[in-house]
């Protein structure tokens, strides 16, 4: 169990596209507390996205720190960053992305490929992943025969079968029902209270933002809003 | 689980596609074995044959019957500048058998000057050459009779004629023909034979067979018929004859063989490549957002690089394997071979096994190669972005 904050400090990242320069986002200084569950909200294009790509190590800001724990981002080269990936950040997307021609279980196990680690150490840690993800009886299935919130959930299991530090999640429930949403967000709650993981959930979804302990609203690359959630807040505190 | 696996799975995703471009891979493989195999075959037989172009010149009367020896010269001389011929032998049975046996040996007394160069296709070594010149009681033997007699280069081995005189005669071993056809060939110098005849009194320059040397199938030919007329209307008619002039005749008429293989297997792979290349770039297309997640995970573009490439190298090996498995399973089957007697049968190349083999990698590492230089430089963040 790791968790570990975040903190970024006047963060601009540019694309530029032939003459045009489109700032995605524009100066953004933001803390994220260790163990936290932080939601993100705003509109299309105000640069959600964008943000959890820096803090994952995916892209490079232009301007700007960015530090994850005691990692600065900013400062690692890319097969820095790629290493540091490996074992610190689990991605969750809209999509999920499993590879269709692996069980649950091999689409788990993908990332324990890059460590050194006994196959029974492997397997010990898929299950207890899927434990976690309430998938144990669906291992062997393939992608193509599961519902979608399955296949969320075990890419929430690829997610968390490294252990990280932070867990960056894009949309989780964009494709899917209310219901089924409803569980996926209350996994992502469980490995937050539970877990301890430091989680950054972005979501146009305002039944999403309910989980959150604090919802920061981004407009054209600037924090617009930042919003503790006292009702989740409490909650979140009393087992502590 | 280990990668390696996870790339036979990807194998598994389409599996129509892989077993098209399998076949893509395998066919013209198998092809490329059978053709491969087919060229080295007939430029062995080419080569062999070049060593045996020779013409048999005999009486007409038959093979028994003897010509004077001044005609070697006479044939000799209607190529003078050594444009047709190389040379010419002249041979009398000797009709040898082992004392108190009666198998005979199919031996020949041979003249000792054009004896090496007329018999090209028995290898001998420059020493064994001057042996043969330096020795009078020399013979050089088919390794069948030397097996069953125990005969070795040095042997001193004793024959009884069963032609009139039916002389006893000594000879020294001072060569042992592999693979001699017939086995039991036993050619000695024809002096010593003529010496030890002259010695009784006798004459014995009388020759059954001048064995002329030619250079191709085309001088073989026209020797062929300038030497039958040269002796017609003579007392000493001849019939000339060759056996494997129409198989020379045959492989020259086909001309460059191996050139056009070339050209073949190039065209070939250069296809196989394109084919290859497109299945390649369609599968990582597929995939880039897959691949994305794997950059995304963790994976170093290192290995990303080697999951795009060994797929392609992957099917490729797939594909070569058997491609090559049908062609060498084609020549391994006893197809009837009406001219087993003068072709080499066709047998598997080892050349061509490995060379298709390396090709077919090749074309695998090449296809590979760009996709995933593309999976390399694969920006996360776009592929992520572009929502199905
Ligand atoms: N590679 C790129 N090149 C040019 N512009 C880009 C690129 N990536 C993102 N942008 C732009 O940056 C801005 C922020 O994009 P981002 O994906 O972060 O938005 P978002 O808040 O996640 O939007 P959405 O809710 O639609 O996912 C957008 O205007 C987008 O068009
Ligand atoms: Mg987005």
């Amino acid at each position: 169990m790791s968790a570990a904050d975040i903190e970024l400090v006047d963060v601009r990242k540019v694309y530029r596209k032939g003459r045009n320069a489109i700032s995605a986002l524009d100066g953004l200084s933001l803390h994220v507390a260790s163990g936290s569950f932080v939601v993100i909200m705003g509109p299309s294009g105000s640069g959600k996205s964008t943000l959890l790509h820096l803090v994952g190590g995916l892209d490079a800001p232009t301007a700007g720190t960015v530090r994850v724990g005691d990692a600065q981002l900013e400062q690692m080269s890319e097969r820095g960053l790629t290493a540091w990936r490996s074992r610190h950040v689990g991605f969750i997307f809209q999509m999920y992305y499993l590879v269709p021609v692996l069980t649950a279980a091999q689409n788990i196990e993908l990332p324990l490929l890059l460590f050194h680690m006994t196959g029974k150490e492997r397997r010990q840690r898929v299950r207890t992943a899927l434990d976690v993800v309430g998938l144990s009886d669906r291992m062997d299935h393939r992608p193509s025969q599961l519902s979608g919130g399955e296949e969320q959930r075990v890419a929430i299991a690829r997610a968390i079968v490294t252990d990280p530090d932070v867990i960056l999640a894009d949309e989780p429930t964009g494709d899917l029902d209310a219901r089924t949403s409803e569980e996926i967000l209350s996994l992502l709650s469980l490995l937050h209270a539970q877990y301890g993981k430091t989680i950054v959930m972005v979501t146009h979804d305002p039944r999403g933002a309910a989980h959150g302990q604090r919802v920061v609203h981004l407009d054209k690359g600037i924090l617009d809003r930042d919003v503790q959630n006292e009702a989740h807040a409490t909650t979140a505190a009393a087992p502590k | 689980m280990t990668l390696s696996y996870v790339l036979m799975q990807n194998l598994r995703r389409n599996p129509l596609r892989t077993a098209l471009t399998g076949v893509a891979f395998a066919l013209p493989m198998a092809i490329f074995v059978l053709a491969i195999s087919t060229v080295v075959m007939l430029t062995k037989t080419a080569a062999r044959i070049e060593q045996q172009l020779r013409l048999a010149v005999h009486h007409k009367a038959g093979i028994t019957a003897f010509m004077p020896e001044g005609m070697r010269r006479k044939i000799e001389d209607l190529d003078p500048n050594r444009q047709r011929l190389l040379a010419v032998c002249a041979m009398r049975w000797f009709g040898g058998r082992i004392p108190d046996t009666p198998n005979p040996l199919m031996s020949l007394a041979c003249d000792v000057d054009t004896f090496p160069t007329v018999y090209q296709d028995v290898p001998m070594t420059a020493a064994e050459v001057e042996q043969w010149q330096h020795e009078r009681r020399a013979a050089v033997v088919g390794d069948g009779a030397a097996n069953q007699y125990g005969w070795t280069p040095g042997s001193r081995v004793v024959l009884d004629s069963t032609i009139p005189p039916y002389q006893r005669l000594e000879f020294i071993v001072v060569k042992i023909i592999p693979n001699a056809s017939p086995p039991n060939a036993f050619y000695l110098r024809r002096d010593y034979l003529l010496e030890s005849l002259q010695a009784r009194g006798l004459t014995g320059t009388g020759c059954n067979i001048f064995w002329v040397k030619c250079r191709s199938a085309a001088a073989l030919r026209t020797l062929q018929k300038d030497i039958d007329a040269l002796f017609a209307n003579s007392p000493d008619e001849t019939r000339s004859e060759d056996e494997n002039a129409f198989i020379a005749g045959f492989i020259e008429a086909l001309g460059d063989i191996p050139g056009l293989a070339r050209v073949m297997a190039t065209v070939v792979v250069f296809i196989i490549a394109l084919v290859a290349g497109n299945t390649m770039m369609m599968s990582f297309r597929e995939r880039i957002r897959e691949l994305a997640v794997f950059k995304a995970i963790g994976f170093p573009s290192s290995r990303v690089f080697l999951i795009v490439l060994s797929e392609s190298l992957l099917l490729a090996l797939f594909g070569s394997l058997v491609g090559i498995a049908l062609g060498v399973g084609f020549l391994l089957v006893p197809w009837h071979n009406p001219h087993s007697e003068s072709i080499s049968a066709p047998e598997v190349s080892w050349i061509a096994v490995l060379g298709s083999l390396a090709i077919g990698l090749t074309v695998g590492l090449v296809a590979g190669l760009w996709p995933a230089y593309q999976a390399v430089r694969l920006r996360t963040t776009d592929a992520l972005r572009q929502v199905v």
